[in-house]
């Protein structure tokens, strides 16, 4: 319904997409060191699933969190999922258990039970608002957070590892089994965007506040739980083998909505493509760049902040 | 009678003064917020003085039953003071905060900042010194630097990777301690020129660097779980089973007496049947 | 059959019941409107006959069947609700926002077809908003608005419409634009229920006025028996001056000269 015709930005997207696949496959720092180019180039595919998976769902989930909250500043873990999936994640560490799968499935239950303390706390006689779910989230955000820190002084481990999985990396080492898991993550995955994908209509209707959508003809209650948790879900699945990875969940919505306006049946799927080609992106510069790496969080707050300061003053 | 008595005294007076080694300060008591100074004060024989150390000071057994503090991190003032502490042994900048606090109550204060093999000697002679045992200290060095020197010139040098941290994968870099621990014992780290003290590495750049030794340090790694990693099959150290695991880090982190052991440990790892 | 009907209505925010006990019968093609002091409840009122509220005694019925026993969009099909606040998060177009309207006309997975765009345009038509179809909702005047919030409530084809203060930040230009389509939404024969503080609008065009006092009908009855002297003091504690429209001798209200003297 906007004047621009849609269809030579979504080629621009896949071309997008396309080519920062290529790179991140292309680039690393294991160069093309003769006899063990298989190896890096396993290592390179598992990365670029990883990325496309974990920035796909970031900002798939960033884009629908932001039309149910009706609130341009929501990201995927403003419901405090990605705290306890850290949590989660630390105490297989601590509890020197953390070899293979039981840190990813760790992480996934600190998400779970993150989820379900906050739909708890959210719910009031069997209903659930979307202010008590932000509120619940972002308070289960600051203990978990806590207790991340809690949690890896008492079991000696320096503070240096609990930041990092905080900040996110695509970094993660993958067995057979661990390989596996994520295989069924990324399946899940597109099939959770698929779910939030179908709400768009809902989702756009809601952006006018819950009781105006219910005259509507939306069953709000239906559409908020199915969304938090779905999202929850979402979350806690990716952060488990990435850690917490900030801005691009928050800044990718934003960005295809300027290119495709508001209408979460363009958004969502556009978030995703979008989402993966910059975090690929991201992954390759801060590989890159400098010898050593950068931390991935840094990097997307680097190209995320200017971004979201000339959104801002654009609105103002 | 009274002749006895003061003859004794006298010749007790005398014996007392007349020792080349001096007892302990005499009522000295000594807080120890540094797991590695613990260690030194029972290596140099003033275990006695210690009247308070943290939850991490667990080495010698005699220094788990010394009243607790609280934790390395986070020791408690309170605690530290009501033992009536003539000096308190931190490390900086952890302990920053306190210092202050202490310095403000005019408690006599030692901070420890070794930052290689060399500076260690200096502050077991240190700290020996300050609790009276600077003759034991001096020989405690002297000894650990004849096993070192006894650690012979190898051959070959292997490339060893380091591992910290597996989740995400995490490394020491040239600056740290166990960096000079490993070329003392004849090997090279593959991430030396890491500017970071402890980075965190691309799984790639631990293929491209191909090590031949490889050491997990943190407890919840066994050697068989990095065969298992994908891609990491064809490095040499995977591929010859050099891969060694449940070390005790404590001989790698703690710049204390024990240095010695864990480059000995180190020295026989990297070129065994030497 | 009524249009609408509440019987033994009871809800309260909290422990204190606002209404305990309430009825009342809206017929079909009715214009009611609904006046009373704030805090009467007429909001209240509204949200429990869209179903937003839910009462804790007493039954809401629609056209004779029990609200409850409506599915949700059924329920949207039949009632169309233009609420007081209406903020819009995101930048849609007026056109975008209207064909929200037909959400309870599409399937969960069907699109927007050309009979919905018709009914789009022609709701737009109907409050003259066409021309601004493309614009970005944010970016028109509150008097703009409001009529496209009605467009979006007349394209759910509603057959009944209730209104929360359809006419409260406009200028005297669009409220007489909004008084003339809800004119000839009646009579069309969509029944209409107007919650309004304007004591002469709901005068001058409703068919019956109910004054709410604390939950309770002061007076339900036509606008020339319910716009008196002393009813109106009696509910609000103000005595207005009650004269006759020239044209259509319905009751107006004026309010007596402030004298800075506090009562």
């Amino acid at each position: 319904m906007t004047h621009r015709n849609p269809v030579p930005v979504w080629v621009g997207l896949i071309l997008l997409f396309v080519s920062a696949a290529a790179l991140s496959v292309a680039v690393g720092p294991g160069g093309f060191a003769g006899t063990r180019l298989s190896a890096v180039m396993d290592l390179r595919l598992l990365r670029l699933a990883l990325g496309i998976t974990a920035g796909g769902v970031l900002a798939v989930v960033g884009a629908s969190l932001q039309g149910l909250l009706q609130n341009p500043l929501a990201d995927p873990f403003t419901m405090g999922v990605a705290s306890g999936a850290a949590l989660g994640a630390s105490l297989t560490v601590v509890l020197g258990r953390s070899a293979g799968v039981f840190a990813p499935l760790g992480g996934f239950a600190g998400a779970l039970v993150t989820m379900l303390v906050v739909y708890a706390l959210a719910r009031v006689r069997g209903r659930v608002t979307v202010t008590g779910l932000v509120l619940a989230g972002v308070i289960m955000s600051f203990l978990f957070s806590s207790l991340v820190m809690l949690v890896m002084i008492l079991g000696r481990r320096t503070l240096g590892e609990a930041v990092y999985m905080m900040m996110g990396h695509l970094g993660a080492v993958f067995t057979g089994t661990t390989a596996w898991l994520f295989g069924a993550v990324a399946v899940l995955a597109v099939a959770g965007c698929g779910w939030l994908f179908s709400l768009s209509r809902s989702l756009d209707v809601m952006s006018s506040g819950e009781e105006a959508a219910e005259t509507l003809g939306v069953d709000t209650q239906r559409v908020t739980k199915t969304v938090f948790v779905v999202s929850s879900l979402l979350v806690g699945m990716v952060v488990s083998f990435t850690g917490a990875i900030s801005f691009v969940g928050l800044v990718v919505p934003h960005l295809v909505r300027m290119l495709f306006g508001p209408a979460h049946r363009r958004v969502l799927p556009g978030s995703f493509l979008a989402g993966a080609a910059i975090l690929l992106l991201s992954d390759v510069l801060a590989r890159n760049v400098v010898p050593g790496g950068l931390p991935l969080s840094i990097v997307t707050a680097l190209v995320g902040v200017p971004f979201f300061i000339y959104l801002l003053r654009s609105r103002l | 009678m009274r002749l006895t008595r003061f003859v004794l005294t006298i010749v007790v007076l005398l014996v007392a003064t007349c020792q080349k080694q001096p007892g302990v300060q005499p009522g000295l008591r000594v807080v120890s917020l540094v797991p590695s100074v613990t260690e030194i004060a029972y290596a140099v024989g003033a275990g006695k003085t210690l009247v308070g150390n943290t939850n991490q000071c667990d080495f010698p057994e005699a220094a788990k039953s010394v009243y607790k503090v609280g934790d390395f991190m986070s020791p408690d003032l309170e605690r530290i003071v009501a033992l009536r502490p003539g000096l308190v042994c931190l490390t900086l900048p952890i302990h920053r905060q306190l210092l202050d606090k202490l310095n403000e109550m005019k408690i006599p204060v030692y901070a420890s900042r070794p930052a290689d093999i060399r500076a260690v000697f200096r502050e077991i002679d240190t700290v020996a010194r300050l609790l009276g045992r600077g003759a034991s200290g001096e020989s405690l060095v002297a000894a650990m630097r004849r096993r070192l020197d006894s650690v012979p010139a190898f051959a070959d040098t292997p490339r060893v990777y380091i591992e910290i941290s597996g989740t995400p994968l995490m490394t020491a870099g040239g600056g740290t301690f166990i960096n000079e621990l490993l070329e003392m014992a004849g090997g090279r780290n593959v991430f030396e020129s890491s500017v970071q003290e402890y980075p965190v590495v691309d799984p790639e750049a631990v293929l491209k660097a191909d090590p031949q030794v490889i050491l997990l340090l943190h407890p919840d790694m066994r050697a068989p779980d990095v065969a298992r990693r994908i891609g990491w099959g064809g490095i040499s150290a995977v591929r010859q089973g050099r891969v060694y695991d449940q070390l005790d880090d404590d001989l790698f982190f703690r710049p204390g007496p024990r240095i010695v052991e864990g480059v000995g440990l180190l020295a026989r790892l990297l070129h065994p049947g030497r | 059959m009524n249009a609408v009907e509440l019987s033994g209505l009871a809800f309260g925010y909290g422990k204190r019941l606002l209404f305990d006990g309430f009825d009342l019968d809206v017929a079909a093609g009715e214009f009611l409107g609904v006046i009373g002091p704030n805090g009467a409840g007429k909001s209240t009122l509204l949200k429990l006959a869209a179903g937003l509220l839910r009462p804790g005694r007493g039954s809401v019925r629609i056209a004779g069947t029990e609200l409850r026993a409506i599915g949700r969009a059924e329920a949207a099909r039949t009632i169309g609700v233009v609420l007081q606040e209406n903020p819009f998060a995101f930048d849609y177009t007026v056109s975008d926002v209207v064909m929200m309207g037909r959400n309870p006309h599409l399937g969960r997975f069907q699109s927007p077809g050309k009979q919905d765009r018709k009914v789009v345009t022609e709701a737009l038509e109907f409050v003259d908003a066409l021309f601004l179809r493309d614009e970005r909702i944010n970016a028109i005047s509150a008097g703009e608005r409001q009529r496209v919030v009605l467009a979006r409530a007349l394209a759910q084809e509603p057959q009944i419409l209730l209104l929360d203060e359809a006419t409260s930040h406009l200028d005297i230009a669009h409220q007489q634009m909004i008084a003339c389509i809800l004119v000839e939404l009646n009579r069309q024969g969509r029944t209409i229920v107007l919650l309004s503080h304007d004591l002469n609008l709901a005068a001058l065009y409703c068919s019956r006025i109910l004054l709410l006092d604390k939950g309770r009908a002061a007076a339900c009855d036509v606008p020339e028996r319910v716009i008196t002297g002393e009813l109106i003091r009696s509910v609000y504690g103000v005595e207005p001056i009650v004269t006759r429209h020239p044209e259509t001798g319905r009751p107006q209200v004026m309010l007596p000269v402030a004298t800075g003297n506090l009562g």
